[in-house]
């Protein structure tokens, strides 16, 4: 995904919703990490992180990534443990059922939902028809 | 026999070539996002980091 954003730049929004696994030990923590990061400004770069580093994501771990971003370690901890971002992930956890969605990652391009780690020469084809679709 | 699956065949054929492309209405806001809010493609990705 990272590299369709970066070929479709001025093209292309895109948006995170969580939907963590409630059998993984680690996948609302680290939802909450990516929030706790976004109330500092780095929503990204702790996003791309987390995705590199998975299935390391244990608290102490997020932590030394926070830090290793540059964050204010004490109010991201504070963030983690007070669960202060909770209603985002509740919302986007319904709204997931709501869709009855059973995988990550999904996607929905202009709409249109595509299941699972599609390879990218996928995501590039859906993403161009779209384009074309305005931009005859 | 073998005319009514050919026929069935064809209507499978022709429904699917005109069959409109199933599009979900996901809301946007108060969502992590990046890139122009008025761009001509809309992605919305549904994480688990783990």
């Amino acid at each position: 995904m990272e590299k369709i954003v970066a070929t479709y730049k001025k093209n292309v929004r895109l948006l995170i919703k969580f939907y963590p696994y409630k059998y993984r030990d680690f996948a609302r923590i680290s939802a909450e990490a990516a929030l706790a990061a976004s109330d500092q400004g780095k929503f990204w770069e702790m996003h791309h992180l987390l995705l590199k580093k998975s299935p390391d994501l244990d608290r102490d771990r997020l932590v030394a990534y926070a830090k290793g971003l540059g964050l204010d370690v004490e109010k991201f901890k504070s963030a983690l443990d007070s669960h202060k971002n909770a209603g985002i992930i509740d919302r986007d956890l319904k709204l997931a059922l709501d869709l009855d969605l059973y995988n990550t990652p999904t996607f929905f391009i202009n709409g249109r939902k595509i299941v699972g780690n599609v390879p990218y020469d996928y995501l590039r084809k859906i993403v161009q028809e779209e384009l074309n679709a305005v931009k005859p | 026999m073998k005319h009514f699956l050919v026929i069935f065949i064809g209507v499978l054929l022709f429904g699917q070539a005109f069959a409109e492309t199933k599009r979900f209405t996901i809301p946007l806001e108060g969502s992590p996002s990046q890139g122009p809010q008025d761009a001509p493609v809309t992605i919305v990705e549904f994480i688990d980091y783990q």
